[in-house]
C-alpha cells in the first residue's frame, strides 16, 4: 500500500492545479493518471481562457454574460466568485510561463467568443489548452510531488463516511494497489464518450466521476451536455470557437447565412446551445448538406484570407486537411454538432467539497456550478484552474492534522474482484460492442433535442445495456497494458453515467440552456430553478433536488 | 469525401514480454476507406478482430501526442496518418512501436528515456529573485518576441522525433530533438534569466552530437523543426561561449578552413577540431588514412574565383537578427 496526505485523480488542468495548491500547503501530494499529465485532454482545448482585463471590459460584465450563459442555472455566488479571480488566474499562469499570443503593445491579446459582451478571450493561438498544459505542467515540475503514471482509478475506498483513498492499477505492471490518503480530489475530466459523435478524447470517460458516485458522491445536473456547434464531420474533431470570433460564418445548403434567423443580433456568436440548435433545424428542415457520414452544414472562412487563416487558426488548418481532406483556406469546413462538454458532474461547493468528507473535485469532472444549463466558451480552461486551486486548497487543509489514512487488503480485493470475474469469463460480452450500442443509443434518444417517448426509449436501451454488462468478458490474459481490461473499466463507468444523464433529462420536463425538450419548450423557472443531484441506488439513480443560488440577477429571457 | 473500400494489409508488431520468446508480426486485413487513419484501423482491428492488441491512443486529433509509432519505417502519429497513400507507395502497412524506447508491450514503448532528457534542459522559467515578476500584470511580451519561439510552443511531445533520431540511438546520452528543441523554446524566453547558464551547460555532450541530419524535423507532426532550432542553439552557444567544445571547434574550423582557399583542408581539420593533443590522440586512425590517401596531407590549391567564397563569408558574417 502506498500512502500520501493528497491524492488527485487526473492530471489535466484542474488535477495538476490541485496538486500545485496542496504541494504549496506543505502536503505530501501524489497524483493518479491515466495518462501521462501531458496527453491529458485539456491540451486539445483550442479557443481561449476568459478574462475581463480589457479596460472596456468588466468583472461585472463577464458576471453577466456567464449568469445569463447558463440561463440562470448558474450559482451566482459561485460565479461572482469565479469571474474575480479570472484575472489574477490568467496572470498566475502567464508568470508561470504560458506563452500566450499578445497584441501590438505587448499585452495579452483577446478575441470574441460567443455570448460574450466583449472581446475577452485570451488565447495561445488555437491551441489554449495546450499552452496552458505545458506552462502549468512546467511550474509543477519544480516541486516535490509523487506521479503515478498510467494508473487507473478503480475504487474510492470509504469508511465511516470518510474518504480513506484509492484503489487503482497499474497498466504497465498489471497490478492493484491501495493508495491511502485522507483527501482526494476528483480531476478527472468528462465522459463525452457516452456520446458516439463527440470532441472528446477516447480517454474521457468520466472515471473519476463514476468512482465517485459508486462511493456515495451526489451527481450535479447531469442532463446539461453541450453540443459544440462545429464538430468536424465523421471523426467529430473539434474545430474551435475562435473560427468564429475570429469572424468564420455558418452557411446551409441553399448558401443562406441562416444564424440570421436565429440570432439576429450576434449571429454565429450566439451562445452554443443556440447555434447548435439551429444546425440541427436547418437540416431537419432539409437545408444541410447530404453526405455519407450524415448531413451538415458549412462553416466559411475562405473570406477572412490566407495570413489570417494560417496565423491565427493553424491547428485548423492542420485538421481539415488532415481529417477532412479540404483546405480551409479555400473551401468551406464541413461541420454538425457534437458532444463537446458536460455541465454537470460531482456536485460540489466553490471549495470543491463534495457530500463526502475528504471527498474533492474540480474542473470538468465537477458541478459547482458556474455553467448551470450552458458553458460560454472561454470559461472551461478558467474553471479547471480557479476551482482546481480551491480543490486543492481545501484538500490540504482536510488532510492537515487528519488521522492516518489506511486502504485494507479487503478494499483492493474488493475492487479487482470484479475485473478478475471479467477475465475469468470463458463467454461474454465485449466492451467495445457495449460501448458502440450505448453511444448509438445516446446519440439517437438523449441528443441535442428530447421527448418524453425518446427518453423512455433511451433509459430502457441504456438499462439492456447496462445488464449486459453484468456478463463483460476481457479477452486479454495478459498482464501487461491490458488495454481490453481498462477498456472493460471504461465502459463501465460510461454506462452508469450515461444513466444518470437520462433519468435526468426525463425528469426535467422544462427546456433550458442545453437541455431542450420538444414537448415542454419553455423554460420553467416556478417548478425548475433547481439542481438535479443523483445518489446511486441499486435500483439506479435516485434524483432530488437542491435550489440555486441567488445574488443579483433576477432571471430573464435568454435572447442574443 | 466518400471513396471506394480498400483491403489493406497490416503487419503489426506483437510482443508481451511476459510471455513471448521473442516479437513477431500478426497480419490483419480489412476493408477501409483509403482516408482511414491508421489508429481508427487499428482501434476497429482491437474492436472486431483482436482485442489483444495493446497500443498507446488518446485524442485521436493529433494534439496529446499518445499515439506516435513506426508506420512503414517511419515515426507518425497513428491518428493522422492515412492508410491510402501507405497502401499505394508500399502494398501493405507494417506498425511497429517507436525506436529508442523499450518496448514495453505490442506498440506501447517505455518513455522514461524520452522524459529523463526532457527533465535534463531544466523545462521551467528559471528565475533571478533579483528581478521579480511584475506584480498583479502579465509580462509585456512582443508579438515579435513570441514569433522567436518558432513553432516549439506547438510541440506535443509525442517523441516521434526522439524515435526517428539516430543520435539519439548512438549516444543514449544524447537528449533528443524534443529536449533540445524545449531547451531552445526557454534560450528565447525573454522573461528566462538563465539563458547564458542553459547555453553553457548543454553542450558538454549536448548540443554537438546532433547530426543534422534532419530526420527529426521530417518526423516531427507539428512543423516544430526540432533540427532547425538545434542549429540556433549551436549559432546562440558559439556567440554565447566562444567555440570550447570539440563540436563547436570543428563546426568553427570548417568554417575558417575552407575560408583559406576555398577548399577543405583536411589534415588542418583535425587539429582546428581536437587540437594538438587531440590530433596526438588520433595518430593512428590518420597513419591510416594516410596509407589509402596520401595526399591528405597535401594542402590543396586555392580554387578558381576563391574571392568570391569569401565575399559568402561576407555575408554569412553579418548580423543574424533570425537566432539573435
Amino acid at each position: 500500500m502506498q500512502r500520501h496526505e493528497v491524492v488527485v485523480v487526473g492530471a489535466g488542468l484542474a488535477g495538476q492545479r490541485a496538486a500545485l495548491a496542496a504541494v504549496q500547503a506543505g502536503r505530501d501530494v501524489a497524483i493518479v493518471s491515466k495518462l501521462h499529465p501531458l496527453r491529458s485532454h485539456s491540451g486539445a482545448a483550442q479557443g481561449g481562457i476568459n478574462a475581463a482585463v480589457g479596460k472596456e471590459d468588466s468583472v461585472e460584465t463577464h458576471i453577466y454574460d456567464t449568469v445569463k450563459g447558463s440561463d440562470y442555472l448558474g450559482d451566482q455566488d459561485a460565479i461572482e466568485f469565479f469571474c474575480t479571480e479570472a484575472g489574477p488566474t490568467v496572470v498566475e499562469m502567464e508568470h508561470f510561463g504560458t506563452i500566450f499570443s499578445r497584441a501590438p503593445d505587448g499585452s495579452l491579446a483577446r478575441r470574441a467568443f460567443g455570448g460574450a459582451g466583449f472581446p475577452r478571450t485570451i488565447y495561445a493561438a488555437d491551441r489554449t489548452g495546450l499552452a496552458l498544459l505545458q506552462g502549468l505542467w512546467e511550474r509543477l515540475g519544480t516541486e516535490e510531488f509523487t506521479l503515478y503514471e498510467e494508473w487507473d482509478l478503480t475504487k474510492i475506498v470509504v469508511r465511516d463516511g470518510r474518504v480513506r483513498g484509492i484503489v487503482a492499477f497499474d497498466r504497465k505492471r498489471g497490478d492493484f494497489e491501495g493508495i491511502a490518503a485522507p483527501s482526494v480530489v476528483i480531476a478527472t475530466g468528462p465522459f463525452g464518450r457516452v456520446y458516439g459523435r463527440t470532441t472528446n478524447a477516447h480517454s474521457c470517460t468520466g472515471d473519476g466521476v463514476a468512482a465517485a458516485y459508486d462511493a456515495g458522491a451526489l451527481l450535479k445536473d447531469l442532463e446539461f451536455v453541450q453540443f459544440h456547434p462545429t464538430a468536424l464531420l465523421e471523426s467529430g474533431i473539434l474545430i474551435t470557437e475562435g473560427a468564429r470570433g475570429e469572424g468564420g460564418i455558418l452557411k446551409n445548403a441553399a448558401g443562406e447565412r441562416f444564424m440570421s434567423r436565429y440570432a439576429p443580433h450576434v449571429l454565429e456568436l450566439a451562445s452554443r446551445d443556440v447555434v447548435s440548435r439551429a444546425i440541427v433545424t436547418e437540416v431537419a428542415e432539409g437545408r444541410g448538406f447530404p453526405g455519407p457520414y450524415g448531413p451538415y452544414v458549412h462553416l466559411e472562412l475562405m473570406h477572412l484570407g490566407k495570413e489570417k487563416i494560417e496565423s491565427r487558426l493553424q491547428e485548423i488548418v492542420d485538421y481539415s486537411r488532415i481529417f477532412a481532406g479540404i483546405d480551409p483556406i479555400t473551401q468551406p469546413i464541413p461541420v454538425y454538432p457534437g458532444q463537446h462538454y458536460m455541465m454537470g458532474g460531482v456536485g460540489t461547493n466553490s471549495r470543491g467539497e463534495t457530500n463526502l468528507p475528504g471527498l474533492f473535485a474540480a474542473g470538468e469532472a465537477a458541478c459547482v456550478s458556474i455553467h448551470g444549463a450552458n458553458r460560454l466558451g472561454g470559461n472551461s480552461l478558467l474553471e479547471t484552474l480557479v476551482f482546481g486551486k480551491q480543490a486543492g486548497l481545501a484538500a490540504a487543509a482536510h488532510a492537515t492534522g487528519a488521522p492516518r489514512a489506511e486502504v485494507a487488503a479487503a478494499d483492493v480485493d474488493a475492487a479487482q474482484a470484479p475485473l478478475r470475474a471479467w477475465a475469468a469469463r470463458k463467454d461474454g460480452e465485449d466492451p467495445s460492442a457495449l460501448r458502440t450500442e450505448l453511444q448509438q443509443t445516446m446519440e439517437r434518444y438523449v441528443g441535442i433535442y428530447r421527448n418524453e417517448a425518446d427518453l423512455l426509449e433511451g433509459l430502457k436501451r441504456v438499462r439492456a445495456v447496462k445488464a449486459r454488462f453484468e456478463n463483460v468478458r476481457i479477452v486479454d490474459q495478459s498482464k501487461v497494458y491490458n488495454i481490453n481490461l481498462t477498456d472493460a473499466l471504461e465502459v463501465g463507468h460510461l454506462i452508469e453515467l450515461a444513466e444518470v444523464i437520462v433519468v435526468g433529462a426525463y425528469a426535467r420536463t422544462e427546456s433550458r440552456g442545453a437541455h431542450a425538450r420538444t414537448d415542454y419548450p419553455k423554460r420553467d423557472d416556478a417548478h425548475w430553478m433547481k439542481h438535479t443531484m443523483a445518489r446511486k441506488t441499486p435500483e439506479g439513480p435516485n434524483l432530488s433536488y437542491t435550489p440555486v443560488t441567488y445574488t443579483r440577477w433576477e432571471p430573464k429571457e435568454r435572447v442574443y | 469525401m466518400a471513396s471506394e473500400m480498400v483491403t489493406a494489409a497490416f503487419d503489426v508488431y506483437r510482443f508481451d514480454p511476459a510471455r513471448d520468446p521473442a516479437p513477431r508480426y500478426q497480419r490483419y486485413s480489412l476493408d477501409l476507406a483509403p482516408h482511414t487513419p491508421v489508429l481508427s484501423a487499428l482501434l476497429k482491428i482491437r474492436a472486431e478482430i483482436d482485442p489483444t492488441l495493446s497500443l498507446r491512443y488518446s485524442c485521436r486529433s493529433a494534439i496529446c501526442g499518445s499515439c506516435a509509432m513506426q508506420v512503414n519505417s517511419k515515426s507518425r502519429l497513428a491518428c493522422e496518418t492515412p492508410i491510402g497513400p501507405e497502401i499505394a507507395r508500399h502494398g501493405r502497412i507494417v506498425v511497429e512501436p517507436m525506436r529508442n524506447q523499450p518496448v514495453v508491450r505490442d506498440l506501447v514503448v517505455d518513455q522514461e528515456p524520452f522524459w529523463r532528457h526532457y527533465e535534463q534542459v531544466e523545462p521551467h522559467l528559471i528565475l533571478d529573485p533579483r528581478h521579480p515578476m511584475p506584480e498583479g500584470v502579465a509580462n509585456p511580451m512582443t508579438p515579435e518576441e513570441v514569433e522567436r519561439f518558432k513553432e516549439t510552443p506547438r510541440c506535443i511531445a509525442c517523441a516521434a522525433c526522439f524515435s526517428a533520431c539516430p543520435a539519439v540511438e548512438a549516444d543514449p546520452g544524447f537528449p533528443g530533438p524534443m529536449a533540445l528543441a524545449k531547451l531552445y523554446r526557454f534560450v528565447v524566453d525573454p522573461r528566462d534569466q538563465a539563458r547564458q547558464d542553459r547555453l553553457v551547460r548543454i553542450q558538454p555532450g549536448g548540443l554537438w552530437t546532433c547530426l543534422r541530419c534532419h530526420l527529426c524535423t521530417e518526423a516531427c507532426p507539428k512543423d516544430v523543426r526540432p533540427s532547425e532550432r538545434i542549429r540556433d542553439l549551436k549559432e546562440m552557444a558559439i556567440a554565447a561561449q566562444g567555440a570550447t567544445e570539440a563540436g563547436s571547434r570543428h563546426a568553427v574550423g570548417f568554417k575558417e578552413n575552407i575560408r583559406e582557399r576555398g577548399v577543405l583542408i583536411e589534415a588542418k581539420l583535425v587539429r582546428q577540431t581536437s587540437g594538438v593533443g587531440g590530433m596526438l590522440g588520433q595518430l593512428g586512425q590518420g597513419v591510416r588514412i594516410y596509407r589509402r590517401k596520401p595526399e591528405i596531407l597535401k594542402t590543396p590549391h586555392a580554387i578558381e574565383g576563391a574571392d568570391e567564397v569569401e565575399k559568402i563569408y561576407e555575408a554569412l558574417d553579418r548580423p543574424n537578427e533570425d537566432s539573435g
